[in-house]
């Protein structure tokens, strides 16, 4: 009776996902929708939501309805590799998008070169994502590398900040970037300290004392989630800020509603990396990205993964499309040849082997600073519309 | 300053351990969810403050009061039917954490949420350093419920009855105290106190859901470290692992502050499994 009863509810399953199969397109969205980062998950969600509104307005891909399936990673390395394995084989999703998190998408390329799936990711920054050269992996999102080299140095030795405290996680993000802006601030002859931090910790008292004997006047914060926001309201507790200036490396976190809430008048003068802001739209799909955002949630977008995600959907779709297939070496070959626009600029992926570069792209982004509440693009220089502030 | 920091963050850690100390030294009942408990009082306090618009004080002494009857619950429907059997308790309390923490996740989100603070600002403290203000308060509220606390058990009738049961059950029931009404009300004391120091340290760290594993620890620590059912012992015991967290991160690692606990868990239990305070069995 049980055999029975097994058999039938598989057989069910399978027509269930036999008749899917036959309507619509699944793309997999990998990302966390728990833990300490389930903001993202939420920004995720909204994210996908305009692009599957953009796409299935305009006929779906290869005629058939676009549907996503998103697994939740937990922000969990071992939990990122079991969603996007169940992506491959239960799902049977022809290509994955998403993911955030360095240490879980670093997990998440084993499974796809495995698999022999294309994904793409577009949040996640560690170097080795793209640098291990797998022919399935895509990034079109920030890299460590590109953000420190092309952004967050440039920005402090353009500034003529004396001293720089580096203040990192223990993940694989933090430990990347980290060691990157070391190099930088190294060759650029500026002083620093760094100093290393959990990444669930609440209390700073103790790494801020000791980061205000260093007298830093730039302080570069490396942590992910809730915890920057308990770093800020602290700094400023123990007299370090405003004094020295905060720059959020990452960006979402000092965007998230809880904010101000959390950080009280200590978010004034604070800095964080974005790749969006209000009055910079490099591409008319920035600006549409913007007003259907606005006329489905009523609101404003804050987080920029909300962008990222939408992005890379749009991108996995023009690559089903112009491939005409589900094919996954028909996609990869078609995510080669992509020369998209998204909300970010022309999407056109790196084929040099060797580097960070192969099969990446690097969008633009800017450094804001919170002025009076209001978000000040203040680097680089064509996109800044205002001074940076700092105290005397 | 390191001090301080470890001074302050220890007598927190004081109030949340008393009250495990109660439930463990009267009932001989692990309570597992400890944390919980300082979890909901902290949401409870957020919620009665920004949602329902009550000052602060008054918001945190409702939160507690709540958390004091949902013990006072939990002691009659889930722990009186385990009396006697230290495994089921302990079970059923470490299931309950399990609901509770996934209820909170329901009910309140994963985001972190933080009442609002009493004071802002910091302080110059002893022209050598700024310290938060809420911090200074959270301190001085916890020094002032731990007054409490030491009167209640040592100088009246309760705390005297209370001391009574956890000598001898049997003898004290003789003599007139009704022991199972005294447990209820010191199972729901003890959830109180977590209670307490949720909301005292709830707009200094916002609390999450899954945060409450972290406090239980840390209360099941300070109990070892002072010696179960000594009060002595959990303010002693809080302070020692308060400072020790702060000046292991200062002077060895920052990266390393969580593991000190549990080096320090280790060492007593080792060389001192009573506890600096407890009795000697």
């Amino acid at each position: 009776m049980k055999k029975t009863l097994c058999l039938t509810l598989i057989l069910l399953f399978a027509l269930g996902s036999l008749a899917f199969a036959q309507n619509t397109v699944k793309i997999g969205v990998v990302g966390p929708r728990t833990g300490p980062a389930a903001a993202t998950g939420k920004a995720f969600e909204e994210g996908i939501a305009i692009a599957l509104d953009h796409l299935n307005a305009k006929g779906g891909v290869m005629g058939k309805k676009v549907e996503v399936v998103f697994e939740d990673t937990g922000g969990v390395p071992e939990k990122a590799a079991s969603a996007l394995e169940r992506l491959a084989t239960r799902e049977k999703v022809p290509i994955v998008v998403g993911e955030s998190h360095s240490s879980s998408a670093l997990a998440e390329i084993e499974v796809a070169n495995r698999y022999k799936i294309p994904l793409i990711i577009c949040e996640a920054w560690h170097d080795d994502i793209t640098q291990k050269g797998y022919k399935w992996v895509f990034r079109a999102g920030p890299a460590n590398s590109g953000v420190v080299d092309f952004y967050i140095a440039p920005f402090v030795k353009a500034n003529g900040f004396k001293k720089a405290a580096i203040v990192r996680e223990n993940s694989d993000w933090g430990a990347g970037i980290a060691e990157r802006t070391e190099m930088n601030l190294k060759n650029m002859n500026i002083p620093f300290v760094t100093l290393k931090v959990e990444r669930e910790s609440k209390d700073f008292y103790t790494e801020l004392t000791k980061l205000k004997g260093e007298n830093p006047d730039i302080i570069l914060a490396y942590i992910y989630g809730t915890g920057l926001h308990f770093f800020i309201s602290q700094a400023s507790e123990v007299g370090l800020s405003p004094k020295a200036l905060i720059l959020d490396g990452a960006g979402p976190p000092s965007l998230w509603d809880s904010f101000w809430k959390n950080v009280g008048n200590a978010g004034e003068l604070e800095l964080f990396m974005s790749s969006m802001h209000e009055k910079v739209h490099l591409t008319p799909t920035s600006r549409k990205f913007w007003d259907d955002y606005v006329k489905k949630y009523g609101k404003a977008p804050t987080d920029y993964k909300t962008r990222s995600i939408y992005n890379v959907v749009l991108i996995a779709a023009d690559a089903i499309n112009r491939a005409k297939s589900t094919n996954p070496e028909a996609l990869v070959a078609a995510l080669e040849k992509t020369n998209l626009e998204v909300t970010t600029g022309m999407v056109k992926f790196g084929l040099k082997q060797g580097s960070y570069e192969y099969h990446q792209w690097m969008p633009p982004m800017l450094v804001v600073q919170w002025q009076n509440k209001q978000q000040v693009v203040v680097y680089p220089k064509e996109g800044a519309t205002g001074p940076l502030k700092k105290t005397k | 300053m390191y001090v301080t920091n470890g001074i302050v963050i220890g007598v927190i850690n004081a109030i949340s351990a008393i009250g495990v100390s109660l439930i463990v030294g009267i009932m001989k009942v692990v309570n597992f969810a400890h944390g919980e408990m300082y979890i909901f009082a902290g949401y409870f306090s957020y919620h009665l403050s920004n949602s329902l618009g009550l000052p602060p004080v008054l918001s945190m002494i409702v939160a507690v009061g709540f958390v004091f009857l949902f013990g006072l619950l939990m002691e009659r429907t889930l722990i009186r039917p385990t009396y006697g059997d230290d495994m089921y308790s302990l079970i059923i309390t470490f299931v309950l954490s399990i609901v509770l923490q996934n209820l909170a996740l329901l009910i309140f989100g994963p985001y972190p949420n933080k009442p609002p603070n009493l004071v802002s600002g910091a302080t110059n403290l002893f022209g050598l350093f700024h310290y938060g203000n809420q911090r200074l308060a959270s301190f001085f509220i916890s020094i002032g419920i731990l007054l409490f606390i030491f009167y209640l058990i040592k100088k009246t009738w309760f705390g005297k009855s209370i001391r009574a049961i956890s000598q001898d059950r049997e003898m004290s029931s003789l003599l007139g105290v009704d022991h199972l009404r005294m447990n209820m009300f010191s199972f729901g004391l003890g959830a109180a106190l977590a209670g307490a120091a949720g909301v005292i340290l709830a707009p200094v760290f916002p609390v999450t859901p899954t945060g409450s594993s972290s406090i239980s620890l840390n209360a099941f620590v300070v109990v070892v470290l002072g010696g179960m059912g000594s009060l002595k012992g959990c303010l002693v015991g809080g302070l020692v692992l308060g400072i020790i967290e702060n000046l292991g991160a200062a002077y060895i690692s920052t990266m390393y502050r969580s593991i000190f606990a549990f080096v320090i868990l280790i060492l007593v239990l080792v060389f001192r499994p009573w506890g600096l305070y407890g009795q000697k069995t």
